[in-house]
């Protein structure tokens, strides 16, 4: 049952507030919102993939959509408060690829970047070179009135992890396949729950909350590990407050849902995109009815359907405005009388365009 | 019957008074390798106002010195550009930033000007005449005071718009001279003979081969064009290949922050794109803000591009072959530059050997027009 | 003559008869041929598949996988077809020669080379059950 005080107004603050973020003057969108306690947004980055050839040589295709996204994040006008970066830095959590992905993301002109962990990140060494670069893997902090999460959702069963296979290498790379018949299921876990548990306590029911994620946290298709295997129990905890965001990465393509009050949207990757589950004929997926999905990509140009994200929280639900290379751009925002997120240009069926069809 | 006698004279005297192009405008067929050119429903052609438009077109009094006219940039006996001019020449030799486009086809782009700032025929006509370093005109009176008194002009436009004196407006003024440009449509070229006229031998073998190399390893024909039954040569879209930005890529930011910041008018941006080179190359960034624009400019077409040197949007490169080299070390002109940030996803270095450039230039040889082919013999564009 | 003639029949009849199962018949096959040929088939479909998954089909370590996880969004069905961004119609294998030479950096295979057989295998495999759908976009 959905407690959001928010009004058709501030819907159309929150997605107006993303159309001014790139267009109107600093002095203006301040005025806009002079009312409003929680007067921010931030950029997402997510899912760059930097993968590493031989030597000093990179697959160019990812690098430029990463340098590309930090470049145009650098020119948000206004600027944004924080950037988020939301996992699978590197292709196969190597170090130099970890290294290379960190310097083109040090071209950011913020003060701060917080990151989340991927399972590309992971496998190699569970993490252990990507903290050095970016701290704990899961953590939590407050910001202008929200109160926001980052947890490390690609963790799975612990036999996988660390009895099934003789190499660290030949693990990573079991992982990095997505319809390899031999991956394993990502989870929160058990330590991640309590830990979440606790920190929740402190926070009143009224306060908005945004979880950073990489795996969905539900369960959309498990072949491709579009899938959170304690998705109900994670749930579970976030059920009792009023205005709850998950935000994940990991799919490479638009997707979003409401489950009771919380709000579940996907960002892009900067890297390739990918099909949507129900694209594979062989396999039952369940793709939430909501989402209108992105664009068809265009393989002859190499960052169609890629892209990265300015997200509003101003009226304690995340709009997400999608900055697709060449493609009309799509904002995703919380439509206070249908209680879920919505595509505030194409969600009536009525309103869908060809590209739109997968299949 | 008398009608019909008379309009097949004006058929003739038009042919006789006009140079003779792939097509003229009236009802004949498409020349081969093109499909039929759109027409607008409130602008069709006829044969009186295709010659008022010519008229238009040359008028040099349309400008603030009384010296300059759309057919000095656009000069009909080189191929309707201002070859070799890099960045085209105003009044008072005032120069601007972009090079003048062929006016050949240009009735089959989705909008005009290299950064698609127009979006037809009839309004891009509007724009040179108020630009200080095109005609330098304050605004369309003069040219109006002109097209309302000179009795020719006051003859042609009742003739074919049926209006005089204040009814005259610019709207009759471009539609006259969109009407000309739309005249302006050549094809048949060497290649077209043989990809669609099934003359096995219009092509050597250079060339064939750098048709292919078009179509695969080259990438040419993702954005240049080439179908089953004709061939624009341009898909009507704005990428960025890396002229012009590369050598401002520090400036972008700055420069992209003043126009997030101000609202500008399409004439505003039509005067800052020409007297700014920086912001110029902003590309069509400038126009809508979106920053998938930065630095893009249209893709031309490639028909006849061998005669209308020099190249890209700012003339900036010489010959086909540097053209090529451009393409191949990957969107920089000189091999190791730095690719810029927003460089277009279809752009990346090509290994094109020397054998297969040249094979390459050679192909887009094969594009001219057999009315331009005299142009060629310069070879002002080969190396 | 005619004697002779009948009398070659008459023997032909009769080794037919008796060697008549040693003699191949057409358009017969048993279970066991079918799954037999079935087996042959799955093999280069398997072939297929770990050249869809390998990082050496091209220059640059990326696999078709990565894109393509099951080869979805290949769409055999449709093929050929008008490639909007080729200007032509082709055919499937000329769509999976254009992804080994442009995003996995590679050189292109031979239209009857054994890995275009396998790789066409496996597309076709995941996507079975799916309509025939040429040209379309």
């Amino acid at each position: 049952m959905n407690k959001s005080r928010m009004s058709r107004r501030d819907f159309l603050k929150s997605a107006g507030a993303l159309a001014a973020v790139s267009c109107l003057p600093v002095s203006m969108v301040e005025l806009a919102f002079a009312d409003s306690r929680k007067n921010f947004s931030f950029a997402h980055i997510s899912d760059s993939h930097i993968q590493h050839i031989s030597g000093t040589k990179f697959v160019r295709n990812w690098d430029r959509g990463l340098i590309r996204a930090v470049a145009e994040t650098n020119l948000l006008v206004p600027k944004p408060d924080f950037v988020v970066f939301g996992g699978d830095l590197a292709q196969l959590g190597k170090k130099e690829e970890l290294d290379h992905g960190a310097e083109m993301l040090s071209k950011l002109d913020y003060n701060k970047v917080y990151c989340v962990m991927g399972e590309h990140d992971y496998y190699l060494d569970l993490g252990d070179y990507w903290s050095k670069l970016y701290g704990p893997h899961y953590y939590s902090w407050d910001h202008k009135g929200v109160h926001f999460v980052t947890l490390n959702s690609v963790i799975t069963y612990d036999k996988w992890t660390y009895e099934r296979w003789p190499t660290a290498m030949q693990r990573m790379v079991e992982m990095a396949g997505l319809d390899n018949p031999n991956g394993s299921p990502f989870m929160v876990g058990e330590k991640q729950r309590d830990w979440l548990r606790k920190d929740l306590e402190k926070v009143k029911k009224d306060t908005p909350i945004v979880v950073f994620s990489h795996s969905p946290i539900q369960k959309i298709y498990k072949g491709w590990n579009f899938w959170t295997e304690d998705a109900d129990e994670v749930q579970a905890l976030l059920k009792p407050f009023n205005d709850v965001n998950v935000i994940y990465g990991h799919v490479h393509q638009v997707q979003y849902n409401q489950i009771g009050n919380i709000s579940f949207q996907s960002v892009m990757a900067t890297a390739w995109p990918w099909p949507y589950p129900e694209t594979y004929a062989q396999a039952e997926s369940h793709l939430p009815k909501l989402t209108v999905p992105m664009n068809r990509a265009d393989p002859f140009f190499e960052r169609d359907a890629t892209g990265w994200q300015v997200i509003n929280v101003e009226t304690g639900r995340a709009a997400i405005k999608y900055n697709l290379y060449n493609n009309t751009n799509r904002t995703v925002a919380f439509n206070p009388k249908t209680g879920h997120p919505e595509d505030i240009a194409f969600q009536n069926p009525a309103r869908r365009i060809p590209p739109q069809t997968h299949y | 019957m008398s009608t019909l006698l008379s309009r097949l004279l004006l058929i003739v005297a038009f042919l006789c008074v006009t140079d003779t192009y792939a097509s003229p405008a009236l009802g004949s067929s498409v020349p081969l390798g093109l499909p039929p050119a759109a027409e607008p429903e409130d602008n069709p052609q006829t044969p009186e106002k295709v010659a008022l438009g010519k008229k238009l077109f040359d008028d040099k009094r349309f400008s603030l010195t009384g010296e300059v006219s759309c057919a000095t940039c656009h000069v009909e006996e080189k191929a309707f550009t201002d070859s070799p001019l890099s960045v085209s020449e105003g009044i008072n030799k005032l120069t601007g930033t972009r090079n003048a486009p062929t006016v050949i086809n240009a009735v089959y782009f989705k909008t005009m000007f290299w950064d698609g700032r127009s979006p037809s025929l009839e309004d891009q006509a509007l724009h040179p005449p108020t630009n200080p370093v095109e005609m330098g005109l304050k605004d369309h009176q003069p040219i109006l005071d002109i097209v309302r008194s000179d009795p020719e002009y006051v003859k042609s436009f009742k003739e074919v718009f049926g209006k005089s004196g204040e009814a005259v407006t610019m709207d009759e003024v471009t539609k006259a001279i969109a009407a000309f440009e739309r005249t302006i449509v050549a094809a048949n070229s060497p290649f077209d003979r043989f990809f669609y006229g099934g003359e096995n031998d219009a092509l050597t073998p250079d060339q064939k081969r750098g048709f292919n190399l078009f179509v695969n390893k080259g990438r040419c024909v993702s954005c240049h064009v080439i179908e089953q039954t004709q061939a624009l040569f341009t898909d009507n879209r704005f990428h960025n290949i890396g002229v012009g930005i590369n050598d401002i890529q520090a400036d972008v930011p700055g420069l992209a922050h003043e126009f997030l910041k101000a609202e500008a008018t399409a004439s505003q941006v039509d005067v800052q794109v020409l007297t700014n080179k920086k912001t110029s190359e902003l590309g069509r960034f400038a126009v809508t803000r979106g920053f998938d624009d930065l630095g893009s400019f249209k893709t031309p077409t490639l028909r006849n591009v061998a005669v209308t040197a020099p190249y890209m949007h700012d003339g900036s490169l010489k010959t086909l072959d540097d053209v090529m080299q451009h393409y191949n070390n990957g969107g920089v002109t000189h091999e190791g530059d730095p690719v810029n940030d927003f460089l277009s996803g279809g752009i990346r270095p090509l290994g094109l050997t020397d054998k297969e450039i040249d094979d390459l230039v050679a192909f887009m040889e094969a594009l001219t027009s057999p009315e331009f082919a005299h142009l060629a013999k310069n070879k002002a564009a080969r190396k | 003559m005619f004697g002779k003639l009948a009398g070659a029949a008459f023997v032909l009849v009769v080794l037919m008869l008796t060697l008549g199962e040693f003699m191949v018949r057409a358009d017969e096959f048993t279970e066991e041929d079918l799954k037999r040929w079935q087996d042959e088939y799955m093999s280069v479909v398997n072939k297929g598949r770990a050249l869809w998954v390998s990082p050496d089909l091209g220059t640059n370590g990326v696999a078709c996988a990565q894109c393509h996880p099951n080869a979805a969004n290949t769409h055999p069905e449709t093929y050929p077809k008008f490639q909007k961004q080729l200007g032509r119609v082709i055919a499937l294998r000329d769509m999976i020669n254009w992804c080994i030479q442009n995003p996995l950096e590679g050189k292109t295979l031979g239209l009857d080379d054994p890995r275009m057989i396998a790789i066409e295998a496996y597309i076709a495999h995941e996507r079975k059950g799916v309509e025939m759908a040429p040209g379309k976009h």
